[in-house]
């Protein structure tokens, strides 16, 4: 039989250090500004960041398996200009013009995955080429105006279905679609084994190739829907849409316990803890009125403490794992 | 045969005409204008290229010159930026126009430029650092005293003692620091208001959006907005009315709200009284400023070290009246 593992506060702290971080900075936010503490307001800030859940979740898959994606806010913008000018200026009604959205974003998606996959070049080195790529294009595309959306998409961003606004719901179903994904399905596992290592999963008689392609599909198709979820919130297309997207969903899966190296990571809870941990403190700083040169500092420094506790993770499992039983 | 002489005659007569004109006629100077752009991502930037474009050609007309625009675009990163502006340095274009992505960093640029003999001209954006052979722009700060006044004006008019809610753009951006400092200023002279919230956007509309709805939930007694930039006001006005505090002038619910640029997704809130103020930032009349500096400055004319565009006043009652406006023609 198996011995227990040893309780140590040092194990407690890795495993569990951002719920405890993430309660600390709510009781310090409520503190200093009392109306952080709100139903209103835990409502608004699960809305603010059900577009970066949802991304995040799409590049999820793809980080399981040891890889990267780069590229998902530049393919949320050109999915979402392309849906943009058809709705504007062919007339198109938002429903099919989303549909049309999300099968451009999957299609974008296999582009990385066919580059990756097929022509074997490296992730991350086909992903910034995409990420620059699919920015000029839709650049091009847009010619670089912000656009507002058409009032009905725009009321969309802003519906409640009783207290909670429509799109937490959507992200909460991805969520849970995903999830079910990971835990109760065969590709679920294979995600896992691939992460694990590429060539026990060969062997084993995983199909490493296709699940490696379906996992940028699926990165491209979620990119694609939190475009859209953004635009619906602010109301417009801007050249900026999606900038900076792919750091911060890589960061809150790190804060989330997915790790960069792959094989490890689930998806509830903790994207929706990720995701949380980064929007209360965007939130928070809003909130208490802090020095607006802090904002960085303090979002940088959380970023650093995810990354590094993940290394020191992966550093503890790997002694772990060396030390006889 | 006669015929086919006089013939002869005629056109060799009218193709030494032609060539004798062509000869006695000065062939326009070329200047080969280096355009460093930080990045391509506002309507703003399409319509001075335009402008410089069309103006360069009415003045060229004039002046015998012809402007060769060579344009690169940095992404927004000041290393990329530094880079493509060696790229010109090394085309030896006749002056360097760029539009800084960072106020320091731009700096080592310019120094290069000089280095290599070639002027530089900042646009847009000041450099906080090695100073350029000329800056052309819009004068920041008078726009946010432009504003701030107007709003001194407007809440004491209204008998309004204002709660500020400061929606701040990039700090990397001299444009943003200027007007922020303007607004402070006036607030501190004036004493009408006082500022409750500082908002950073980063320039990002969901920033815009996120913050105002933020601010206003945290400073529900919030009454005044003032925004460094109105190109992303759609999600500041989502947020207000989600708050259900979007309403126009004259409602109890009336948020008073002053703003710098007068961009395309300005014009409707200010035409339906939304915005109560708003000071313009003239890309027109900048781009024609700056292919004028560049003529004058490569004649060896003596130029001023810094040409500053004035904004005007737009308000409910006059926007739609008002001529030569770029962000008309630049709204889709």
């Amino acid at each position: 039989m198996a011995a227990k593992e040893r309780f140590t506060l040092g194990r407690f702290l890795l495993s569990y250090g951002f719920v405890l971080t993430l309660i600390a900075i709510v009781v310090l936010c409520s503190i200093a500004s009392p109306a952080f503490f709100t139903f209103k307001n835990a409502l608004f800030i699960l809305h603010a960041s059900a577009p970066t859940m949802i991304l995040a979740t799409g590049v999820a898959f793809v980080l399981m398996t040891g890889k990267m994606d780069i590229s998902i806010g530049s393919t949320a913008y050109l999915s979402a200009g392309v849906g943009i000018m058809l709705m504007v200026h062919a007339h198109m009604s938002p429903l099919p013009a989303c549909l049309i959205i999300f099968a451009i974003g999957a299609l974008l998606g296999a582009v990385n995955g066919f580059i990756v996959v097929v022509l074997r070049v490296n992730p991350l080195i086909t992903t910034l080429g995409t990420f620059f790529t699919f920015r000029g294009l839709a650049l091009q595309i847009t010619n670089s105006l912000t656009i507002s959306i058409p009032s009905d998409l725009g009321e969309f961003g802003s519906i409640r279905v009783g207290p909670f606004f429509l799109d937490t719901l959507i992200a909460g179903v991805v969520l849970a679609a995903y999830h079910l994904v990971h835990t109760r399905t065969v590709f679920g596992r294979y995600v896992m084994a691939v992460g694990n290592g590429v060539d026990v999963a060969q062997k084993v008689g995983v199909p490493v190739d296709r699940t490696t392609f379906l996992t940028f599909v699926l990165a491209g198709l979620m990119a694609s829907v939190g475009g859209v979820l953004t635009m619906a919130q602010v109301g417009s297309i801007s050249p900026s849409l999606g900038q900076g997207y792919e750091f911060t969903a890589i960061a809150l899966l790190v804060i989330g316990g997915v790790s960069l190296f792959g094989g490890e990571g689930t998806i509830l809870p903790g994207i929706v803890l990720g995701a949380l941990t980064l929007t209360i403190i965007q939130s928070g700083l809003n909130f208490v009125g802090a020095s607006p040169f802090v904002y960085p500092l303090v979002r940088g420094g959380i970023i650093f403490v995810a990354m590094y506790a993940d290394s020191l993770k992966n550093a503890v499992a790997r002694k772990v794992r060396l030390i006889p039983e | 045969m006669p015929k086919l002489r006089i013939l002869c005659s005629v056109v060799s007569a009218v193709l030494m005409l032609t060539a004798g004109q062509a000869l006695a006629a000065p062939k326009p100077k070329v200047i080969r204008v280096g355009v460093s752009y930080n990045e391509k991502i506002h309507s703003q930037i399409q319509a001075w290229t335009d402008e410089m474009e069309k103006f360069g050609k009415a003045y060229g007309q004039q002046h015998n010159v012809s402007f060769k625009w060579i344009v690169n675009v940095a992404n927004g990163d000041p290393s990329t930026q530094a880079s493509n502006i060696q790229d010109l340095i090394n085309q030896h274009v006749d002056v360097i126009v760029a539009r800084a992505e960072d106020a320091a960093a731009i700096g080592a640029s310019i120094d290069a430029a000089h280095k290599a003999h070639i002027p530089f001209i900042t646009f847009d954006r000041q450099s906080s650092t090695v100073q350029p052979d000329v800056h052309v722009g819009g004068d920041s700060f008078a726009q946010g005293i432009t504003a701030a006044n107007a709003a001194v004006e407007l809440l004491k008019k209204n008998g309004v003692q204002g709660k500020a809610i400061e929606l701040l753009g990039d700090l990397k951006d001299m444009n943003a620091v200027l007007r922020s400092q303007a607004w402070h200023q006036v607030e501190a002279a004036s004493k009408a208001w006082t500022t409750v919230a500082q908002v950073p956007t980063d320039w990002k509309p969901e920033n815009f959006y996120t913050g105002t709805a933020n601010a206003l939930a945290a400073h529900p007694e919030a009454n005044v907005i003032f925004a460094a930039s109105d190109f992303a006001f759609d999600g500041v006005l989502k947020a207000l009315k989600e708050a259900n505090r979007l309403a126009p002038a004259g409602d109890p619910r009336h948020v008073w709200m002053f703003t710098c640029d007068v961009q395309p997704q300005a014009l409707e809130p200010l035409t339906k009284g939304y915005i109560d103020v708003a000071a313009s930032y003239e890309a027109y009349a900048q781009a024609d400023a700056l292919v004028t500096v560049i003529a004058e400055l490569l004649a060896g004319q003596k130029v001023q070290g810094t040409h500053l565009v004035p904004g005007r006043l737009f308000t409910p009652q006059n926007t739609a009246a008002m001529p030569a406006v770029w962000s008309r023609d630049y709204k889709d």
